[in-house]
């Protein structure tokens, strides 16, 4: 793979816990790569696969989607529910050729700055030996 | 003046969406009336000549029933458009790729070694399959469409104008269709004919059997149980993805106690049919716990096969991505 | 809104916080050709007011409809550019704060190219999304000045006590017959000279003295409607069959044939079925178990004031309230059967059971003895049912008991000097004020401690006598201990049926079930349902001081907001599409606080989301199957814009 391979990931995080846990990661001046981009939710149960798969279709290296930990959800349980679509959604990624290391759900708490910052490293490590992934438009007009 | 002239074709497909276009019964003969066909392989003998022979533009409107799989399907929807003033995604298999699309888990090469070589019931000791172009012996070259490394929904060769869902759809459906079309007060591109803006819920009669709460412990197969025609299905456990289908079947299959499998497509405001199922399904699994929601999941054995049963071709990311494109 | 998005970019430089790591004039002429944009400038500190200022000047002079800004993280500042964009007169919705400096230059500051390359995307992604972005009509709702307070334990009533006093009428609820909670079965309190009967007096005269306080006992939260300001609330009140014509004469006690063990002395002595559950209850009425009640009327015969109707029904009230505090309080722990040989032999009795024993006013008069005679040896064990010691405890400390083990074993000390007494703990947490004393004056009193890890085994023998064996973590020996009497040193757990009362309300809880804040530290006696305030024990364990100040907290939280006349909520909520909702109603389960219903529209079903009870999760958006469901600023566009542009290459 080529070493000037700079993954783009798209991070959906939830405001309370990890959105909080990235700006702390700021606040405390941490370092992790810039290779993440950033959509806020309120919650990580608004967070639709079709958007994961979206990503994915437009390019996205690796998409993580971060909430709170189960029982700390502001909004109850919601957080739940996306740990229920997203292990349905992982098993069709998979039959999809889309490798396991692309996609991770993850707790992230407020507090879990250095969290987010481990499983920033660790996706980025293993996304980067499989290269850009490739979903080519594939129609055939004109 | 001339009656509107109307192409048939198919491509990949079962032949039930043509065996659907018969089950408008006695009506077929105002179709007859009312229109010239001029193509039509299955029924009628035109020779591709003669289609070529029309004026470009000069057919009011071709229905295309199947995905497109082989070289020949390309040619043929590619010339129909040229001389179609309206193209008509017949089916589910030409509006989204339908049951063979999904085929695009696999390789070109996969599919022909298995069906050729590997498959339970194959003898095949001379291994023997089909090539392009073959010498016959009498110095005579025979040349076979090509086998294309995926299955393409029909938009994503031709221009389409509008889409008829179903698999097949039904008589219904494909009148209401004609009637739409024959009205000549047509609506936007892209719409979908002779179906509801809404989901199959609120046209199936068994909707208002569903708890207020919709959430389920545990998920059945369709064999596993004597559901109760009575009641909503999906709350008897069985996948029904009614919600998520646009309606205007008549929900045949929930009236026999079958849940629906989603044959008629997603509504306008869905980026991604199978992404969206999943999304809705999942959310209503009524666990917290990890393994029980692996567990019950796990219930689904092949979830391709269920949330992208009609779509795959024309999802997100159209099958298995590692598929060598041409 | 149909017109075309005239957007205004607003760099923020944050002194160097910013400017330091990201290049600031290449991302400022990045943002003025991406699509829409009519303008982008940057200044020093965006959030000043020559910097509110110029951004009013822009929407004013570029006409803009849309405003961009690349700051701080938006829980710092989208408050006040909010504000900046309704005083230059467009809607404060229809502004996106792009987080350049907590997720960018302090991240990146080791790396200045990567940062303005990811600066300009995450402009990008926001300039995108504000193309799409909608007017939002705040919403607001009037506040009604009454409270419910859920659970008559210490905890609620002093919560109670401080709102009445503030002016606010107070409902008080309890489920069972009596007012008082756990603290009025404890005997003396620690450091207090008091015991827990005569504090719950005292704080029952002052709730009783107050006008603004209707206590309704025997009663339990039905349904809950409607939300932060106006709760509508249906209690069910239990039949007590005993009115208040009752003179507490005990005639009735004398004819009832049931005997049953009384749950007000943790079963160290029985009561009636028709009772009283102790001497200072409150109301003083007598009540009947309708359990064990076994309907021969001989109480209904002898009652001189013909107070008792045994066939008195339920009664459904009706309230209206802008607040709940829920103030359930906890259960002890209770051992099963066999866990430290509790249930097997008399000799091994529980930390609340030898309160009542120690209790003067209590069954034995505060004599401790067994088969009449006084034990020599007493074995306390401590964390029984709390940090993990068995299979079936809990992972957390308990609090009190460790403070309570102690001041129980100094009382028989006292009563008892020739008495061995052991301690065996996992550790000792006499944490708050005065504790560490008592243990200290527990070793002076030759009390000794003896500390385990592995739980100790009571060995109950065939003739009757107790033996404990266990690790002494200390000196590494294994030490055997003869007993005559166990005390289990029991924990708590959340109440029974908490559950019931936290999804009716809608409060999240823990994994061990107690009722989880909206944050641990910044808002401890808050609910995350607006309008919902937790006291006492209900939230984890605490001690009698703990719960009547967290009571006194929660009742000051509530009155900040029952001193308003209106509250105000973002309008960040679901909204459907009846166009588009085909009435599957897959949303109405999906819902955490059943904020959405079906209604009948022309024939045809379609969810309706209630905005008083929406908190804008999403989560029926994400689930809706066909799309017809939103979220006001994250709808499916929004999202999939910021996707889109995130990853154009």
């Amino acid at each position: 793979m080529s070493k000037d391979f700079e993954p783009r990931i798209v991070v959906f995080a939830c405001n309370w816990c990890s959105y909080a846990a990235l700006d702390l990661a700021g606040t405390s001046r941490m370092k992790y790569p810039p290779n993440f981009l950033v959509i806020r939710v309120m919650c990580s149960g608004r967070v639709d696969p079709q958007f994961i798969l979206e990503a994915f279709r437009r390019g996205a290296d690796g998409v993580l989607v971060a909430g709170c930990h189960p029982g700390d959800c502001h909004y109850i349980e919601g957080n739940i529910k996306a740990l229920r679509r997203m292990t349905l959604l992982k098993r069709v990624l998979e039959e999809f050729g889309i490798e396991k290391e692309r996609f991770r759900l993850e707790w992230i708490s407020a507090s879990e700055a250095e969290k987010f910052v481990r499983v920033a490293n660790e996706m980025l490590e293993k996304i980067k030996p499989l290269g850009p992934l490739k979903v080519e438009e594939v129609h055939m007009h004109g | 003046m001339d009656k509107p002239k109307i192409a048939f074709y198919w491509c990949a497909s079962c032949g039930g969406c043509e065996e659907a276009t018969v089950d408008l019964a006695e009506k077929i003969l105002d179709v007859v009336n009312l229109v010239d066909i001029v193509f039509w392989p299955v029924a009628m003998d035109y020779k591709v000549e003669d289609v070529e022979k029309l004026p470009d533009g000069s057919i009011t409107a071709s229905f295309i029933n199947g995905g497109v799989r082989l070289s020949e399907h390309e040619e043929m929807v590619k010339l129909l458009r040229r001389k179609s003033k309206l193209v008509i995604a017949y089916g589910a298999c030409s509006s989204w790729g339908g049951i063979p699309g999904l085929a695009n888990l696999y390789s070109r090469e996969e599919i022909l070694r298995y069906v050729y070589h590997e498959a339970p019931t194959v003898e095949n000791p001379q291994k023997i399959q089909p090539q392009l172009r073959i010498k016959a012996e009498e110095g005579i070259t025979l040349e076979l469409p090509e086998f294309l490394p995926r299955l393409l929904p029909l938009d994503l060769v031709v221009d389409v104008d509008y889409y008829v869902p179903g698999c097949p759809p039904t008589p219904e459906v494909t009148w209401k269709a004609i009637e739409t079309l024959l009205s000549g007060n047509l609506p936007a591109k892209g719409s979908v004919l002779g179906a509801l803006d809404k989901s199959l819920c609120y046209d199936c009669p068994l909707n208002e059997t569903k708890p207020e709460k919709v959430l389920i412990k545990e998920i059945k197969r369709p064999h596993e149980v004597i559901a109760d025609p009575t009641k909503c299905l999906l709350i008897q456990g069985l996948v029904c993805l009614g919600p998520v289908t646009r309606g205007g079947c008549g929900a045949l299959c929930i009236k026999a106690a079958m849940p629906c499998t989603g044959c008629f497509g997603p509504l306008d405001e869905v980026i991604d049919y199978g992404g969206k199922a999943i999304s809705y399904f999942a959310s209503i699994v009524d666990y917290s716990d990890e393994q029980e929601i692996e567990k019950t999941l796990g219930k689904i054995l092949d979830p391709m096969g269920i949330f992208y049963r009609y779509s795959l071709p024309a999802s997100r990311l159209r099958g298995k991505i590692t598929i060598a494109e041409r | 809104m149909n017109e075309e998005p005239r957007i205004g970019v607003y760099i923020c430089h944050c002194g160097v916080n910013i400017a330091g790591s990201v290049n600031i004039k290449e991302v400022v002429e990045y943002a003025k050709n991406l699509p829409n944009v009519i303008e982008a400038r940057d200044y020093i500190f965006m959030c000043s007011a020559p910097g509110q200022e110029i951004i009013k000047e822009g929407i004013k002079k570029c006409n803009l409809n849309r405003v961009v800004v690349a700051a701080c993280s938006p829980t710092m500042h989208e408050h006040t550019f909010r504000n900046v964009l309704a005083e230059a007169g467009i809607n404060p919705y229809l502004l996106e704060m792009v987080n350049i400096r907590e997720q960018c230059s302090w991240v990146h500051s080791d790396n200045k190219e990567a940062a303005t390359t990811k600066a300009k995307l995450l402009i990008r992604m926001a300039v995108a999304k504000a193309s799409l972005l909608e007017p939002l009509k705040e919403i607001t709702f009037k506040v009604n000045k009454n409270v419910l307070v859920i659970g008559g334990g210490v905890a609620g009533l002093s919560a109670a006590r401080d709102l009445a006093a503030k002016g606010f009428k107070v409902y008080l609820i309890e489920r069972k017959p009596v007012i008082g909670g756990n603290t009025a079965r404890l005997g003396r309190l620690a450091h207090a000279e008091i015991k827990g009967i005569d504090l719950v007096g005292e704080l029952s005269r002052q709730v009783l003295s107050s006008p603004n306080i209707h206590i309704y006992v025997d009663t339990e939260l039905a349904n809950v409607d409607g939300s932060v300001g106006d709760f509508k609330i249906k209690l069910v009140k239990n039949p007590r069959y005993v009115n208040e014509k009752c003179n507490l004469c005990g005639e009735c006690v004398k004819v009832c044939p049931v005997d049953v063990p009384n749950e007000y002395e943790f079963g160290v002595s029985s009561r009636k079925a028709i009772y009283l559950p102790f001497r200072e209850a409150y109301p003083p009425i007598y009540v009947v178990d309708s359990e064990n009640c076994t309907r021969c009327f001989e109480c209904v015969k002898v009652c001189p004031m013909n107070a008792i109707n045994l066939a008195e029904k339920t009664e459904e009230i009706e309230l209206t309230v802008g607040a709940i505090i829920i103030a359930a309080g906890h259960e002890p722990y209770e051992p099963p059967i066999g866990e430290f040989g509790y249930g097997v032999s008399s000799r091994v009795i529980t930390l609340f059971q030898l309160e009542r024993m120690l209790d003067e006013a209590g069954p034995t008069k505060g004599e401790l003895k067994l088969d009449g005679r006084e034990p020599k040896n007493i074995v306390f064990i401590t964390c029984v049912g709390s940090l993990n010691t068995t299979p079936n405890a809990y992972p957390y400390c308990s609090r009190m008991c460790c403070s309570s083990t102690i001041k129980n074993a100094l009382m028989i000390r006292e009563k008892y000097p020739e008495a061995n007494i052991y301690i065996l703990h996992r550790d000792i947490r006499t944490y708050s004020r005065g504790d560490e004393q008592l243990y200290l004056k527990a070793g002076e009193s030759l009390i000794r401690f003896a500390r385990y890890r592995e739980a100790p085994n009571v060995i109950v023998n065939p003739d009757g006598s107790i033996n404990v064996r266990f690790f002494e973590e200390t000196i590494q020996e294994e030490v055997f201990l003869p007993a005559d009497l166990v005390v289990l040193s029991v924990g708590m757990k959340p109440p029974k049926d908490i559950d019931k009362v936290r999804t009716i309300v809608k409060v999240g809880c823990g994994p061990e079930g107690f009722l989880r804040e909206a944050h641990l530290k910044l808002r401890p006696v808050e609910a995350a349902t607006d309008g919902v305030y937790l006291a006492g024990t209900v939230t984890g364990p605490k001690n009698v001081i703990e719960s009547i100040e967290s009571g006194s907290a929660a009742a000051s939280k509530a009155s900040t907001l029952l001193t308003k006349e209106e509250v105000r909520v973002e309008p960040l909520i679901a909204v459907v599409d009846e166009e588009r909702c085909s009435g599957c109603s897959i949303c109405i389960g999906v819902c955490p606080y059943g904020a959405i219903r079906l209604k009948t529209q022309e024939k045809a079903r379609v969810a309706e989301v209630d905005p008083a009870l929406c908190k804008g999760c999403g989560a029926c958006a994400a689930s809706c199957p066909t799309g017809a469901m939103q979220q006001f600023g994250f709808k499916d566009a929004q999202l999939k814009s910021q996707v889109l542009a995130a990853l154009t290459k």
